[in-house]
């Protein structure tokens, strides 16, 4: 593991990528910083941290062997890798909200921001930006959010955090890499939030629907049993799961 | 060896499956082949069309004449074989920006070279940039921003040259 380390920075991810593309990197080299300006959500939502506080890295991993069609496997593995660390700091009720929020009692605690470098239909290499709540307290206008110091009571050393993040990415993403597909998805269906529960869910035009989450496609959407008996599958714009 | 005698012999090798018979005898030479080798005969016989018959010989006309009406159609074709286009390779949501605030990757006529990154194809938050196999000029952009793009739905038109 290659680490790099800035005080500050517009957004980890951006940084990883810009020096990959101008020199050879390997893999698991980390991005690290206390403050990232421009930190991104899905595609402009705003991740509201605190210096020094948080975890926010982007960690590079070559992943040239995965067919395009499997890439959703990149989340599973970076869901699995976080939710891992989480329980193994002695967080409760930790759950993957579908594709890739980590919630811990209900409150979500942790995001990813995955992306790709795509070159002749094949992906090159992956980057997984991970923002991590660690030892912040406050989270004003953000009810559903919190930390790991806020569920847990407990401060934790950011460094032995994202050294055992990277222990359990490498974990997930060898299994990967051998084909392991199947059982990654078995592992992260087992921790999906609200799987087998009633649900409601909105559609897009708002309307309010129940059914069970009963698991997830190899692409990545969700696949709901509805009242009817009929199982469905989703895209992630065509569905949100209320809670 | 009578007329007979070789009718015989033709019915026979027919039946047999040979193709081919060659049979020399004291002052005859018999070669028979069967009509299993169609693709021969008929090429054979194409070849003799236009030579023997001058009807046949119009049909060369005719085809030119065929061929005149249809190169006003050609061009269109030249033109967009000039161009590359550049295609999705997954399903998801196109985006120029690599964020709502920031700027376009390329528009039309913007100089591109290999491993430029053209746009975004979002795919259950997976964020896709996709990288240009070649140099050249975007001719056209052939989807809106944040709309939905098919597996292989073109892109990008680039000029290579």
């Amino acid at each position: 593991m290659h680490i790099i380390k800035l005080s500050a920075i517009d957004s980890t991810n951006s940084y990883l990528r810009q020096l990959s593309a101008a020199q050879v990197l390997e893999d698991y080299t980390v991005v690290m910083t206390d403050r990232q300006t421009e930190g991104r959500g899905q595609m402009g939502t705003q991740w509201d941290a605190q210096d020094g506080k948080n975890l926010t890295v982007s960690v590079l991993k070559d992943i040239s062997f995965l067919k395009i069609q499997d890439q959703f496997f990149i989340s599973m593995a970076a869901a699995l890798a976080i939710s891992d660390v989480l329980k193994y700091f002695g967080l409760k009720r930790v759950k993957v909200k579908w594709p890739n929020d980590i919630l811990s009692e209900n409150k979500k605690i942790a995001g990813i921001l995955i992306e790709n470098v795509i070159k002749q239909n094949q992906i090159q290499h992956t980057i997984i930006g991970v923002g991590l709540n660690v030892n912040q307290t406050e989270y004003p206008d953000l009810p559903q959010a919190s930390s790991m110091r806020l569920i847990s009571g407990n401060v934790f050393d950011l460094d032995e955090v994202l050294n055992k993040i990277i222990n359990k990415m490498e974990h997930y993403f060898t299994m990967l890499e051998n084909g392991e597909t199947k059982e990654l998805k078995r592992l992260y269906e087992k921790r999906l939030f609200r799987i087998n529960k009633p649900s409601t869910f909105k559609d897009v035009e708002g309307h309010l629907f129940a059914g069970f989450i009963k698991g997830v496609t190899d692409s990545g959407s969700l696949e709901v049993l509805l009242e009817d008996e009929v199982l469905k599958t989703f895209d992630l714009k065509e569905i949100t799961l209320l809670y | 060896m009578d007329i007979k005698e070789i009718q015989n012999l033709i019915k026979f090798v027919a039946k047999s499956g040979a193709s081919e018979v060659k049979l020399e005898m004291d002052d005859i030479k018999i070669t028979i082949k069967t009509g299993s080798e169609d693709k021969g005969e008929s090429t054979t016989i194409l070849q003799q069309i236009p030579v023997s018959n001058p009807i046949a010989q119009a049909a060369p006309v005719a085809e030119v004449q065929a061929t005149v009406p249809a190169v006003p159609v050609a061009p269109p074709a030249d033109e967009n074989s000039k161009y590359v286009t550049i295609k999705s390779p997954i399903i998801g949501t196109f985006y120029r920006k690599p964020a709502p605030d920031k700027p376009v990757f390329v528009e039309v006529g913007s100089s591109i070279k290999e491993g430029d990154v053209l746009c975004v194809i979002e795919a259950m938050k997976l964020f896709n940039e996709i990288e240009s196999e070649i140099s050249g000029k975007i001719v056209k952009i052939l989807v809106d921003d944040a709309s939905p793009v098919e597996f292989d739905q073109p892109l990008f038109l680039v000029d290579p040259s």
